[in-house]
């Protein structure tokens, strides 16, 4: 669910940076980022299993 | 560089990242390979690379605009290292089929190092920041416009894809149905 949701933000955040005010755009993109990394942050709890 | 050329070099910037986004389509659609949450990930990735050529197609080249695509290609190199070390370990067959010999992770690492080097090297020219930003703002040409709706519907097409995928619950970690789809 929080893949669409990303990909939903991102559409509008496309949309936003094409027809709307620029500093809206950059901030939107903050936001976006941010939910990015805290995403794979809470996917990134497995255990590497590195073969060295 | 003129700021007409970097207009154009960011609209191929953005095709780019549709053939990118449109391949990872055709494997999930022809070889009915689902993407893992990793992989969407980096499908993300690759979308939010596209905002920093859209803006500056939209308000004309800046540096800032360059720095957001920067910041999503490391984003982007992160994650796609991260799929690349789960499966370093000598035997493993690795996710999905491989394109070229190499699996999908691993061309979206190679993509992201070629992206954040593109990136640099197009800061390097100041021509494009120099000239009257009034004259020209919004004046794309159709070449350059319609990358921008390829890659906004492109990444529509994954919502919906995603949405089909995943349901309204968390997507599970090697998908083999889509939810929504369920019989």
């Amino acid at each position: 669910m929080e893949f669409t949701l990303l990909f939903l933000a991102i559409a509008i955040v496309m949309v936003v940076a094409w027809w709307g005010p620029r500093p809206l755009a950059l901030g939107l993109f903050a936001v976006v980022l941010l939910a990015c990394v805290a995403t794979y942050l809470h996917h990134a709890t497995d255990t590497l299993k590195l073969s060295f | 560089m003129t700021r007409s050329s970097a207009i154009t070099l960011n609209a191929l910037g953005l095709y780019a990242v549709a053939m990118v986004l449109a391949v990872a389509f055709g494997a999930q659609l022809l070889l009915h390979e689902l993407p893992c949450p990793l992989c969407l990930l980096q499908r993300i990735q690759f979308t939010v690379l596209a905002i920093g050529p859209v803006m500056n197609i939209r308000w004309g080249p800046r540096p800032s605009h360059y720095a957001l695509s920067l910041l999503a290609a490391v984003a982007g190199a992160v994650v796609s290292s991260r799929q690349v070390l789960l499966h370093i370990m000598p035997g493993d067959a690795g996710y999905g089929t491989a394109l070229f010999g190499y699996h999908y992770y691993t061309l979206a690492l190679l993509a992201f190092i070629a992206a954040i080097v593109l990136l640099a090297a197009m800061l390097l020219f100041d021509r494009q920041f120099d000239e009257d930003r009034a004259t020209q703002v919004g004046a794309a040409g159709a070449f350059a416009m319609s990358a921008v709706w390829l890659v906004i519907g492109l990444t529509a097409l994954n919502v919906v894809s995603t949405l089909l995928e995943c349901g309204f619950a968390a997507c599970a970690d090697n998908p083999l149905v889509y939810e929504l789809l369920k019989r």
